[in-house]
C-alpha cells in the first residue's frame, strides 16, 4: 500500500493524546470529491429516499394494517434500522443525514431551491434564506429535546414498529415539524435540536471510521471568509452551523458536504480513521444522558421484545391488550431506569472510582462527563447485537413487501407470497456475544483513553477505572444473559 | 445550466408527489380488473377477527382503529357469474370456505390476498365462512352469496 498516504500525526496531540492515523479519502479518490462537489449531489441522494418515503407514508395510511405485510414497517424498522445502526453509523458516521428525506421540505421552503445556491444576506450567512430566520433559544441548544423525544417514541415502540399508520403519522409529523421550524428558525434547527433520530446519530457517529474535517486546520483559522459556516455563491451556509476550523467531533456534522463545495481553499476532506478512537469526549450532561438512555433502551427492548416475560410484553403492547395501567407502569419504569436509575448507577461508579483513586483535585463533573464515553461504543454495539436477530429472523419479510408494498394483493416481482424464512436463527447468539464483547472491549479502551487524559499516575488511573469498568462488565453480562438465555 | 437542473429537480419532486398515488390508483382501478377476462365479477372480501366479520370495505392503516367496517352479510350474484374473490385478512390467520360448493378451505394469512375463483352456476344461497378458529368471534365470520336464478334454472 505504498500509494496509500496514511497521515501519521504522531506529534499532533489532541487533548494530550496521540492523534490516531487518518487516511485522506478525497485525496486518493478525487472522483468522490468531484461527486460531492456537484451542486445536485445531495438532491440526487435524497430523491430516491424521498420517493421511497412517500411510498411508505402512502402505505402507512392506505396499505394493510398488518405490520409485516406493509413496506413502512418492514423497510423502516427491519431493513433501515439494521442498516442505520449496524452499517451506516459505524462506517459512514452521519451519512444517513446526507440522504434523509425528513428535512427536504423544510430546506426547500427555507432556500426556495432544491439544487441551486442563492447568494445574499441572511443573518450570519452569505446566502439568501426565506422565513423568519429567528435564532433558536439558547437554553434549547442541546440534545435534551431529542433525548425526551426518543424516549417517548421508544415508550410507544410496540405501537410504532407494528402499526403502519402510527409510523406514518410519526414520520409525517416529523416532516411537517421540520418544515415549520425551517420557516421560523435559521438553518436546520429540526435536525440539530429536535429530530429524535438525529440525537442518537450524533452520539454514535463519534465511533465512526470516517470524519469530515479540514485538511489543515491552520488554513481554516487564517481564512477570512469562513465560507464553511457562512456559505458562499458555491455552497449554502452549514445547515448544522458548524465551523470547520473548530470541528473535532462527528456529533453535529450532518455530512451535507456544503462546506466542501464552498471552501475557497479546498481545505475540507473526508478522512478514514480507526473505529471508536478519535472522538472520545462527551461535552455535556445532555450527551451523557443520551448515552444512558440509549443503553437503557437496548436493555429494555431486549427484555420486552426478546425476553420470555409475557406480562411485560402485554404491558408494552397497549394497542392490542388495552391494559393502560400496565402500560403506565412499563412507561414509567422505562423512563425511571433511563433517566434516573442508570445515570445514578453510573454516577455512583464514578464517585467510588474517584474515592478509590484519591483524586480530589479532579472535579466529579469532569470525571462524570469524560468517563461516560465508555457508554458510547458499548451502546452502539449493544444496539447492533439487538438488531441482528431482527434482521436475520424477520429479514425475509422484505421479499414479500417488495412485491406487494401496500399489502393489497400486488405481486410485482413474484415474491409477494414468499414465506417467512428466518435466516439461520441458530447463529444469532454466536453473533451477538462477540458483538457485545467487542462493545465491552471498545468501552473499556475508551475509558482507559479518557482516563489517561486525567491521570498521569497509572495506579490512580486504574483505581478510578475499576467501578465504571465493573458497571460496564455487569451490563454486558446482563445483556448477554438476555440474548443467549 | 443550473437553472435547468433546478427546474428538473423541482419537476422530479412534483412528478413523484402526483405520480406515485396515480400509479397506485391505476393499478387498483384499471390494471387489476383487466387482469381477468371481461365480465368477471371481482369481489374483495376482508376478514377481521376484531368484531368477527367479513367486509367488502377496504381496511387500511388509517381506518383500522376508528372506522367500523360494514359486515358483508349478503352479496348478490347472478347465475352464471364468473366470480373472483380477492380474500384477505386484516389481522390474523383466517381460512375461507364455501362448504356447499366444496370450495376451500383456503388459508388466508394476515396481510395476504388470496384469489378464489368460482362460477355461480346454480341459483340459491351460498354461505361463506371462516374455517379456522381465529378469535373469540370466529363464529360470526360468515356471510352469504345470494345467487339469483336465470329463467328455468335448477337450484342447489
Amino acid at each position: 500500500m505504498a500509494s496509500v498516504n496514511v497521515v501519521q500525526e504522531d506529534r499532533v496531540r489532541l487533548e494530550g493524546l496521540k492523534r490516531p492515523w487518518r487516511f485522506d479519502i478525497f485525496a486518493h479518490w478525487p472522483w468522490l470529491k468531484r461527486l460531492v462537489k456537484m451542486r445536485s449531489f445531495q438532491y440526487l441522494v435524497i430523491l430516491p429516499n424521498l420517493i421511497l418515503f412517500y411510498l411508505f407514508l402512502i402505505a402507512g395510511f392506505f396499505g394493510t394494517p398488518v405490520g409485516n405485510r406493509n413496506i413502512i414497517i418492514v423497510f423502516v424498522w427491519i431493513l433501515w434500522w439494521f442498516l442505520l445502526i449496524a452499517v451506516m453509523v459505524p462506517l459512514g458516521s452521519r451519512i444517513w443525514c446526507t440522504m434523509c428525506p425528513l428535512p427536504f421540505l423544510g430546506d426547500w421552503l427555507q432556500r426556495r431551491a432544491v439544487v441551486k445556491v442563492r447568494s445574499g444576506k441572511s443573518p450570519g450567512t452569505e446566502n439568501q434564506f426565506f422565513g423568519l430566520q429567528k435564532r433558536w433559544p439558547k437554553r434549547l441548544s442541546n440534545i435534551w429535546l431529542q433525548n425526551f423525544g426518543f424516549l417517548t417514541l421508544a415508550t410507544f415502540s410496540a405501537l410504532l414498529v407494528t402499526r403502519p399508520v402510527v409510523s406514518a403519522v410519526v414520520f409525517g409529523t416529523l416532516i411537517l415539524l421540520a418544515a415549520a421550524l425551517a420557516l421560523v428558525y435559521r438553518l436546520r434547527t429540526f435536525c440539530n435540536y429536535v429530530c429524535p433520530i438525529s440525537g442518537f446519530l450524533s452520539l454514535y457517529a463519534m465511533t465512526s471510521v470516517v470524519e469530515l474535517r479540514s485538511a489543515d486546520r491552520d488554513v481554516c483559522l487564517k481564512c477570512k471568509y469562513k465560507s464553511c459556516i457562512r456559505g458562499s455563491e458555491r455552497g449554502w451556509a452549514c445547515p448544522w452551523n458548524v465551523y470547520m476550523g473548530k470541528l473535532d467531533r462527528n456529533n453535529y456534522c450532518g455530512l451535507c458536504f456544503e462546506c466542501v463545495k464552498s471552501c475557497p481553499h479546498d481545505n475540507i476532506s473526508l478522512f478514514a480513521r480507526p473505529f471508536t478512537t478519535s472522538d472520545v469526549a462527551l461535552r455535556g450532561y445532555d450527551e451523557v444522558w443520551k448515552a444512558c438512555i440509549m443503553l437503557t433502551l437496548a436493555f429494555t427492548y431486549s427484555v420486552v421484545l426478546l425476553g420470555p416475560w409475557g406480562r411485560l410484553k402485554d404491558w408494552a403492547n397497549v394497542s392490542e391488550k388495552h391494559n393502560w395501567g400496565g402500560f403506565a407502569v412499563f412507561g414509567a419504569s422505562q423512563a425511571l431506569l433511563a433517566l434516573v436509575i442508570f445515570p445514578a448507577l453510573y454516577y455512583l461508579s464514578v464517585r467510588i472510582g474517584k474515592w478509590l483513586a484519591r483524586a480530589d483535585s479532579i472535579p466529579t463533573k469532569e470525571l462524570f462527563l469524560k468517563y461516560a464515553y465508555m457508554l458510547v461504543p458499548m451502546g452502539l454495539l449493544a444496539w447492533v447485537a439487538f438488531s441482528v436477530p431482527l434482521a436475520m429472523v424477520n429479514g425475509s419479510y422484505i421479499l414479500g413487501v417488495i412485491s406487494d408494498p401496500l399489502g393489497r394483493g400486488m405481486n410485482l416481482f413474484g415474491t409477494a407470497d414468499f414465506p417467512w424464512t428466518p435466516f439461520h436463527p441458530a447463529w444469532v447468539p454466536f453473533l451477538q456475544v462477540p458483538i457485545l464483547l467487542a462493545g465491552l472491549y471498545y468501552g473499556l479502551r475508551g475509558l482507559h483513553k479518557v482516563g489517561r487524559q486525567l491521570f498521569s499516575d497509572p495506579q490512580q488511573l486504574y483505581r478510578s477505572m475499576v467501578p465504571p469498568a465493573a458497571l460496564l462488565l455487569g451490563l454486558t453480562l446482563v445483556l448477554m444473559k438476555l440474548f443467549i438465555g | 445550466m443550473i437553472k435547468w437542473k433546478e427546474a428538473g429537480g423541482v419537476l422530479a419532486v412534483l412528478l413523484t408527489l402526483a405520480g406515485l398515488p396515480a400509479l397506485l390508483w391505476y393499478w387498483q382501478a384499471v390494471a387489476l380488473p383487466h387482469h381477468y377476462p371481461p365480465g368477471t365479477k371481482i369481489i374483495a372480501l376482508t376478514a377481521t377477527a376484531d368484531g368477527g366479520l367479513w367486509t367488502q370495505d377496504r381496511i387500511a392503516g388509517y381506518s383500522y382503529w376508528w372506522r367500523k367496517p360494514t359486515r358483508a352479510e349478503e352479496i348478490p350474484l347472478n347465475q352464471g357469474d364468473h366470480v373472483v374473490l380477492l380474500v384477505s385478512s386484516a389481522d390474523v390467520l383466517h381460512s375461507f370456505a364455501i362448504p356447499l360448493m366444496r370450495l376451500g378451505p383456503v388459508d388466508v394469512p394476515a396481510g395476504h390476498t388470496v384469489e378464489v375463483k368460482f362460477v355461480a352456476d346454480r341459483p340459491g344461497i351460498l354461505t361463506f365462512l371462516c374455517w379456522q378458529v381465529c378469535s373469540p368471534e370466529h363464529n360470526n365470520l360468515r356471510g352469504r352469496f345470494l345467487v339469483k336464478a336465470s329463467a328455468g334454472a335448477e337450484g342447489w
